[in-house]
């Protein structure tokens, strides 16, 4: 598309508006925890109905685009993922934050998902058609191997106690069979509640663990430090580290990229295995969990990425690779768009709009997340019992407007005690978190791999992508007890 | 820290129990695959005793007195005295389950902010509540007005 071709398309349609208004309305659900993008852009479904089919889209792709980012916000200032793929922001962003550094982390967070945005958006646009055979290649035995790729980087979450990591690891992956068994439809661990049939949903059990636990935490912790007139602004990365953050963010888009275009990957695995990857290929690794720059924009630069690659299954074969892909699957439906190889020939000019639009999007949330982050700051620099108080009605409200629950707030309640005892055992519940997010995903698709290959477990490593994901699980796993063992045998 | 790491060994084998024993009670389907149902949870089960003797084992003997740092997200609290308040805090949180069927969103929300804010060691005064009411009109506005979320309404409408 020639670049006049692309501004006439701008400035002739209402798309930079759509793209603005969508970011501002995702920045704000995915702050939201319990508000996941998939519901941000839900809610705008019904609005869009009478809308331009072009601005529709791109009123909900940018929606997308600026829940992705959103969920950084709530991350990095109150440590609590707005949304799944924020959950390894967690780990970096919130520990800068209370060296008072929350400023400079809502930088790079906002630097870092601009940048993937913007690699996101050339894949999306320069690949899409190419690339779409990914996702048609991946088989169970490829999504079992996936999910084991995801698992391999507890060893990397769990600081250090490899041990207690990996409980927590099977604690998440028990508390994930909870509900509808995958294959036969029975029901498991459900005690006869009808709540618990669809299981216990993945952002009950971090806002749980962080947001819940936290509050817990803080109610006998001494006050926490102000934020100071310097660190209560906005600071963007300086040259010097601009070039340090480039290779996690290289990384995180490079991840974020592959992982968008899998159907049902999402951005939570990719944010973790990019923050894996970061640390182990960084001249500061030992700096990752004590407030890394590079460990918010390794994490960051991917989620953003996967905004804009998820679309490239949803639009191309008709698949989409997330909830939010899903809606936005929806959106395109009720406007009669039917994605696939025919969407290019016959919706040409919609498919050119929606790329014009996202490019908007991630101008649009460059500006828009930096115009937000003042107020943010300042919002988190009050008086510790007011801000909690805040938090705690956020936390309620939100989990409930997941669901319309009120069961769902008492899980999130159970979870924040299982957090407050993790945390007194000095057990880190990332491990945890990791494995409610796969759980459902290792265990249907190792069973559906099995029953296709009548109980052959050499299906696993027949499979050319599974044998190579499987691989890597392994390389990176080895990765990482091999430098523990190296960090304790220098600690001797 | 090694007094809690075998208390914690001895909770997480007492949940691998117990998880075992209710997974070999999931029943059996003539739909299973060769896995079923009961499968990987067994699994799960064993691992996690596995791991749980493991860490019993190496909490036991006091060789080593090197201090364990944790990552930054499992910061080790200290309750002490304050364990009332902890369970105020989470009492709070019930409460609000409860009541909010009956007194509505806007009352409960406002009743929560409160209540926190006393239990966080702020005092409860004209501000506060002043706070309290604010921040339950502003979250009402945000999460019935703006994203229209069916909230229970409470016995309000009924009595007016």
């Amino acid at each position: 598309m020639a670049v006049g071709d692309l501004i006439q398309l701008l400035f002739s349609t209402a798309i930079i508006p759509a793209a603005f208004g969508g970011v501002a309305w995702g920045i704000l659900g995915g702050a939201l925890p319990g508000i996941s993008p998939s519901i941000t852009m839900a809610l705008l479904l019904p609005f869009t109905y009478g809308m331009d089919s072009t601005v529709a889209v791109v009123l909900l792709a940018s929606t997308y685009v600026g829940a992705e980012y959103g969920g950084s916000i709530p991350a990095i200032l109150i440590g609590t993922p707005g949304t799944n793929a924020a959950a390894a922001t967690v780990i970096d962003g919130y520990e800068m934050k209370r060296q008072g550094k929350a400023g400079e982390a809502l930088g790079i967070s906002l630097y870092s998902g601009f940048v993937g945005g913007l690699f996101g958006f050339l894949v999306l646009v320069l690949l899409t058609e190419r690339l779409s055979g990914v996702a048609l290649a991946f088989t169970p035995s490829s999504y079992f191997a996936l999910g084991m790729l995801g698992l391999s980087v507890i060893a990397s979450l769990a600081g250090d106690s490899l041990l207690k990591g990996l409980i927590a690891g099977v604690l998440g992956l028990m508390v994930a069979t909870i509900g509808t068994d995958p294959v036969t439809g029975l029901n498991r661990f459900t005690f006869g509640s009808p709540d618990l049939l669809s299981g216990i949903p993945a952002i009950l059990v971090m806002v749980g663990l962080f947001a819940v636990s936290e509050m817990l935490v803080q109610t006998t912790a001494p006050d926490w430090e102000k934020a100071t007139h310097e660190s209560a602004r906005i600071r963007f990365p300086t040259p010097a580290l601009w070039r340090r953050i480039a290779r996690p963010q290289a990384i995180g888009s490079l991840i974020g990229a592959f992982e968008g275009m899998i159907p049902g990957a999402g951005g939570a695995i990719s944010s973790f295995l990019a923050y894996n990857e970061a640390r182990r290929w960084s001249r500061h690794s030992e700096e990752f969990g004590h407030g890394s720059p590079e460990g918010v924009a390794a994490p960051e630069a991917a989620n953003n990425t996967v905004a804009c690659t998820a679309l490239v299954p949803m639009l191309s074969l008709g698949i989409p690779s997330s909830n939010s892909a899903a809606v936005l699957l929806g959106g395109f439906l009720m406007h009669e768009l039917v994605p696939g190889p025919m969407l290019f020939v016959q919706h040409g000019e919609v498919v050119r709009g929606l790329y014009a639009g996202l490019l908007v999007a991630n101008i649009a949330m460059l500006i828009i997340g930096y115009l937000i982050m003042g107020p943010c700051i300042w919002l988190v620099s009050r008086p510790k019992p007011y801000l909690m108080a805040f938090i705690y009605a956020l936390v309620v409200s939100g989990v409930y407007a997941f669901q319309a629950s009120l069961f769902n707030v008492g899980v999130a309640l159970a979870f924040g005690v299982v957090g407050y005892a993790l945390r007194y055992f000095a057990v880190p519940f990332l491990p945890m978190v990791l494995g409610v997010v796969l759980g459902f995903m290792i265990e249907s698709n190792y069973r559906r791999a099995l029953v296709l290959s009548n109980g052959d477990l050499t299906t696993f490593v027949r499979n050319p992508i599974s044998a190579a994901l499987l691989a890597i699980a392994l390389v990176v796993l080895a990765g990482q007890l091999m430098r523990q063992a190296k960090a304790r045998a220098d600690a001797r | 820290m090694r007094n809690r790491d075998l208390l914690f060994g001895i909770a997480t084998l007492v949940v691998a129990a117990v998880y075992y024993g209710l997974a070999v009670g999931i029943p059996q389907s003539d739909l299973a695959d060769p896995i079923g149902p009961q499968g990987l949870p067994r699994v799960y089960a064993v691992l996690l005793a596995a791991l749980s003797l493991i860490l019993i084992a190496r909490s036991l003997p006091r060789r080593s007195a090197k201090p364990h740092s944790a990552t930054p997200e499992s910061r080790t609290p200290n309750p002490g005295s304050g364990i009332p308040r902890v369970i105020g805090m989470l009492l709070i949180g019930v409460a609000y389950i409860v009541v909010l069927p009956w007194l509505g969103y806007l009352l409960s929300v406002a009743a929560l902010i409160t209540a926190t804010i006393y239990f966080q060691g702020g005092s409860i005064n004209g501000r506060s509540i002043l706070v309290a009411l604010s921040g339950a009109a502003f979250f009402w506005l945000l999460f019935i007005w703006l994203l229209r979320i069916q909230y229970p309404a409470g016995l309000w409408p009924s009595v007016i």
